[in-house]
Order: structure tokens, then C-alpha cells, then sequence
């Protein structure tokens, strides 16, 4: 049964139309139809957080969402989010703390922070590792990735500014 | 996987034996029961849906019996294949026996679950089998226009 | 893995979702929030081939108060209750339990309704249902119907919603004044499944307390209450002594089954631990 949906969503700013079969998952209508690499396939279960993308301002698992039940919305992935505010904040004291090796958790580790740092800006580093235990790392042990986290929860409670990470040229 | 039980059923012994053979009394006691033969006196295949929770997975299965002792016990090898959602592959003995009331049904299956259904359904396979068990029976004994008896203890509950 | 194909249709009434289950049979199944249903489906444990999505249905949305109840539709998703005010005022209870519920993106889609209608026996809301006294509000070819949260749930995955029928909403009692809760799940991780929980209300008059509702989840095949241990605790003054009584009971009246991770002794044991928390924080 090859029947197909037309769909039609804005996805990093910029609409899209498409024709694809209902069964297709957001991820991989993102990845292979829209070449957008930042989410990545993890366990399609929903249990691992890989797949982690935005739909209408909030996160979700994006094997266990259909392409065709995102028709008529806003989708964003790291790709978009990632000139300005809480996600690149995120970013810079990723870098600081080296809070990333392969790359492959990332996307999803700071889709899901950014959204704790938006709806609870007092988060204690016990709530942040609450937060965060839906998305699985295999190479950091997670510290460094809880540490960037609660350093941007300190530096927008101070008003501050994360300090650009100086990279050789 | 063990699943043990025991079923009192209001009905006398040749009865529940003879609608243990019956084809079309399994037909209608197993649940999601879609299609059932007798492909010898020692074989019969069916195809069974089953339907739990979100899950709903069609199974092909093979029974075959041994140690045939009528009206009273028997063995059974069972295997079947669900697909991509997995296989089921065990033995079973099951002994009829008078009692107060109609016939003690006991029942020992070992089995193992394979595939997706068994990592998955790993968490709660016991109650699924033990509740697909109790709903057969149920099932069964009306056919045989009795019913289950409750039994003091709760044989097969842990 | 991915899916077997199948078509998507999006009624935008009740009735004609109502009529494409009906007609659809075996061979159809409703999708609201996904998050068990594209799981089960990702891996092939079921092949159906019309999904119904039903998100678009207004009876089955938003929180109200009705009357003397507060009312929450079916689509109402975890992060919806987590977040909303009516339900802090009115069933704190939910509030309180809504972080334990999987993990944020998850919340972000799963329904109220959804976890209600497959009644797995670790999931938060049908425990909480239980213990707040819901009235489940059922659509079905016949109408409408009512039934209590204590009849909804029969059996392991088991609830009273025929194959053509559609969990519309549910209606609780609006929280009194005197009233106490406690809320709490043992999980080797946050998120994951429980091993063993408690959604306990009571209403407390000084060191008294009464009509007193102590649910566990993840220990039986559906949620189950511990009404001898109630009986124990109604009306009387809760001494050490009271509580030891009434966790004894708690142990005895509950029928633990294991699961792939835990026994039945280690569940047993764990009710006892969860009643004994439960009632020194309500009763504090």
C-alpha cells in the first residue's frame, strides 16, 4: 500500500510541501527527504532521546511522531536553533566543558536543555539530571554535559553572558 | 517462561475432555481464535490474534499432542510464529481430575517467547500468559455450558 | 525499525471517528498521542491499516470546572497537567505526579486519555484515577456512559472500553480544603517504569485521618487499592503503632505478581515501605 499524504509544514523558517507515505516518521522525513543530519536514529523506541526535534515550541521523540501529524506546523531542529539565544549559549559551554565527543546525543542534549533552561530557569542540578535522563550518552559519563547545562542556568540568572570559547584559526 | 494452573470447571470429565479434542470448541475458546484445523489426529494448526494492550499480533501455530491417556491427561508441543513481532516455542501437560463440583483442570506450560515480543513484552509476559490462560478457560467452559469455578487459593498466581 | 504502511485519516467530529472504528474493526486503531502506539507499531507488533487521528476532536479536549468537578478531556497531554493551574488548585495530586510520567518530549505528546485506556499497570495516571475517584466519560455507538475509575480497570491491559467506544473525558472531585496527598514511585532511574508506587489522598483533621484512598501501581496487573489498610487508618489517631498496623495489611491484602526485574517479595515489601512514607507525609 503506497498511498501518500500531501504535507505541508515550516520547517527552520522555511515551508515546506511534500508528498510522503503516512508511515514516515518526522526523523527520517527530516534526515533523507530534507537532509537535515542534526537529529539522528537512535533506538525508535522513543527511550534514547537521539531524534529529540521542536514541534509548535516544544520537544518531542521525532520516531514517535508521524511527518503527516506535523502538517500546518512549526518544526525546528538544531540546525535552525542554533544562531542565537538559549541554544547557542547552550553550545558555547558545551564546547567549555567538553560536554561532547562523538556528537551523536548532542542535538538532542541541548533540544532538551534549552527547554528546561526556558521553563524552569531555577533548575537545581538534581532537576537538570532529572531532565536530561531521557536522553542517553554513551561517551561523556554526562558531567560535563549536566556542568554546561547548570552554567547557563547561573549565567542567565546573573544576567550574564556564556563566554565565547576562543578556537584557533 | 512457567505458567501453572488450575481450573474447576462445572462440567463432567468426558465432556471437558471431548471439548478439549473439539475443534470447533477450541475455535471459539481460544481468544483471537481466527482459524483452526486438524491436520492429523496429533496435530492441528491455527491462526491466533493476539491482542493486548496497543499490541496485535497475528500468530500461526502448531500443536502437537503425545502421551494421549483419554479422560484424563496428555502432552502438548507447541510452536508458533508471529512475524516480525516474534515466536513463541514450549510444552504443556494438562490433567483432568473428578472433583467436587465438575473437573479440576491442572495445567504446567513452559515456554519461551522470542523476537520483539519477548524483549518488549519481556515485562509482563507471565500476566499476559496467565491472563490469555483465564480468559481461554472461561471461554471454554461456556461452551461447555458450565463455568469456572473460583478455587479457594489462587493456584498459578505468582 | 519501521512500520508496516497504512493510511491516516483525521475526523474532525467524534461521531465519525466513532463510525470509522466501528467499521474499521481489528483492522484500525485510534491515535492520539502516539507515544506507546508508534512504539508498538515501529516495531511491527501491530500491523493495522488505517490509523484514526483523533486530536483534532474538541470534545475530547481542554481542562474545566464543572459543577463540583474538574474535568479533563482526553488529549489533555502529561505536560498540559503538569503545567496548568486548575489542576495545582483543584488535583495536586496530578501535579505532583506528572514528572515521574517517561520524560519531557514524551509528556509533550502522551494524553491523559491514552494512558487511561491502556491501563498499564506501571503507568501514573490510572493509579491516580483511582485514588481521586474518577468518573470515566465514554463514547460509543450507543451514546454516552459513565463508569467509576474502580470499575474501569478489569484486567492487565483489560479496561471497560469496548473495541468501538472512545475515552472522552473524566471528572474528579474538586480537592477539599483538608485534604492530603502523597505521590511517590521507586524506579531505578527516573523515568523509567515503576517498580513500585503509591498515589495516596486522605482528608486530615489533626492526627486523624479519614477517607483515605492508598492505590499502587506497578505491583498487579492493574492498579490496585489497599481498602483493609484504609479501613485501618479511617478515623483513627495514626500512631507508630496505626501505621505498622496498616502496612502489615497493606502486605497482606495486596497479591504482588513479579515482573522481568523485580519479584513478587521485593513488590510486597516495597507497598509496605511506599505506605509507611505515605502516610508519615500526610499525617505530618
Amino acid at each position: 500500500m503506497t498511498v501518500k499524504k500531501k504535507i505541508s509544514m515550516t520547517v527552520n523558517g522555511r515551508l515546506v510541501n511534500a508528498e510522503i507515505e503516512p508511515r514516515r516518521h518526522l526523523v527520517d522525513f527530516l534526515r533523507e527527504d530534507l537532509h537535515l543530519k542534526g537529529p539522528h536514529l537512535g533506538c525508535e523506541q522513543g527511550a534514547c532521546g537521539a531524534c529529540t526535534v521542536k514541534v509548535d515550541g516544544q520537544i518531542i521523540r521525532g520516531c514517535l511522531f508521524l511527518a503527516v501529524q506535523a502538517d500546518g506546523s512549526v518544526v525546528e531542529t538544531v540546525e535552525g536553533l542554533t544562531k542565537s539565544g538559549v541554544l547557542a549559549d547552550l553550545q558555547e559551554s558545551f564546547m567549555r566543558h567538553n560536554a561532547m565527543q562523538c556528537g551523536f546525543c548532542s542535538s538532542g542534549m541541548l533540544l532538551a536543555a534549552a527547554e528546561l533552561i526556558e521553563k524552569q530557569p531555577k533548575a537545581s542540578r538534581e532537576q537538570v539530571r532529572e531532565w536530561i535522563s531521557g536522553n542517553y550518552c554513551r561517551c561523556t559519563g554526562y558531567h560535563s554535559i549536566v556542568d554546561a547545562i547548570v552554567d547557563v542556568l547561573d549565567a542567565r540568572a546573573k544576567g550574564q553572558k556564556i563566554k565565547a570559547v576562543l578556537a584557533n584559526a | 517462561m512457567e505458567l501453572n494452573g488450575e481450573q474447576l470447571i462445572s462440567a463432567p470429565i468426558p465432556d471437558v475432555w471431548k471439548g478439549l479434542n473439539d475443534i470447533d470448541v477450541l475455535a471459539k475458546s481460544i481468544p483471537g481464535c481466527e482459524e483452526i484445523n486438524r491436520i492429523s489426529p496429533d496435530e492441528i494448526h491455527a491462526k491466533v490474534m493476539f491482542k493486548i494492550g496497543p499490541v496485535r499480533a497475528r500468530f500461526a501455530g502448531k500443536l502437537l499432542l503425545s502421551d494421549v491417556v483419554p479422560d484424563q491427561s496428555c502432552s502438548m508441543a507447541f510452536e508458533g510464529s508471529g512475524g516480525a513481532a516474534g515466536f513463541a516455542k514450549g510444552k504443556s501437560r494438562v490433567e483432568l481430575k473428578q472433583a467436587e463440583g465438575g473437573t479440576l483442570v491442572s495445567y504446567t506450560t513452559e515456554a519461551s517467547i522470542g523476537g520483539k515480543l519477548g524483549q518488549i513484552g519481556g515485562r509482563l509476559i507471565s500476566a499476559s500468559a496467565k491472563k490469555i490462560a483465564d480468559d481461554f478457560f472461561q471461554r471454554f467452559a461456556k461452551e461447555l455450558g458450565g463455568e469456572t469455578v473460583a478455587l479457594e487459593s489462587d493456584a498459578g498466581g505468582k | 525499525m519501521k512500520s508496516a504502511a497504512f493510511d491516516y485519516v483525521k475526523p474532525k467530529a467524534l461521531q465519525e471517528a466513532l463510525s470509522l472504528l466501528e467499521q474499521g474493526g481489528d483492522d484500525v486503531q485510534l491515535i492520539a498521542g502516539g507515544q506507546t502506539l508508534l512504539a508498538t507499531l515501529n516495531m511491527r507488533l501491530s500491523e493495522p491499516t488505517v490509523l484514526i487521528d483523533i486530536t483534532d476532536i474538541a470534545e475530547l479536549k481542554g481542562i474545566s470546572v464543572v459543577g463540583n468537578s474538574l474535568r479533563i478531556g482526553a488529549l489533555v497531554t502529561h505536560t498540559e497537567i503538569e503545567d496548568s493551574e486548575l489542576v495545582a488548585k483543584h488535583a495536586p495530586l496530578l501535579k505532583a505526579a506528572a514528572p515521574h510520567i517517561a520524560h519531557r518530549a514524551i509528556r509533550n505528546l502522551g494524553t491523559w486519555g491514552g494512558s487511561l485506556a491502556y491501563g498499564d499497570p506501571a503507568a501514573e495516571w490510572p493509579a491516580c484515577s483511582l485514588t481521586l475517584r474518577a468518573t470515566m466519560i465514554i463514547h460509543g455507538p450507543a451514546g454516552e456512559r459513565r463508569i467509576s475509575a474502580k470499575d474501569f480497570f478489569i484486567d492487565l491491559y483489560t479496561t471497560s472500553l469496548e473495541p468501538d467506544e472512545i475515552l472522552v473525558a473524566t471528572e474528579i472531585p474538586l480537592a477539599d480544603k483538608h485534604e492530603v496527598f502523597y505521590f511517590h514511585e521507586l524506579a531505578r532511574r527516573h523515568g523509567d517504569y515503576a517498580v513500585a508506587g503509591l498515589a495516596a489522598l486522605a482528608q486530615k483533621q489533626g492526627d486523624v485521618l479519614t477517607n483515605c484512598a492508598f492505590t499502587f501501581f506497578s505491583v498487579g496487573a492493574t492498579p490496585m487499592m489497599a481498602t483493609k489498610a484504609q479501613d485501618l487508618v479511617n478515623g483513627q489517631t495514626l500512631s507508630a503503632e496505626l501505621i505498622a498496623k496498616a502496612v502489615a495489611e497493606a502486605r497482606n491484602e495486596i497479591d504482588a505478581i513479579a515482573d522481568i526485574t523485580n519479584s513478587a517479595e521485593a513488590k510486597q515489601h516495597l507497598i509496605g515501605v511506599l505506605l509507611e512514607r505515605g502516610l508519615k507525609h500526610m499525617v505530618a
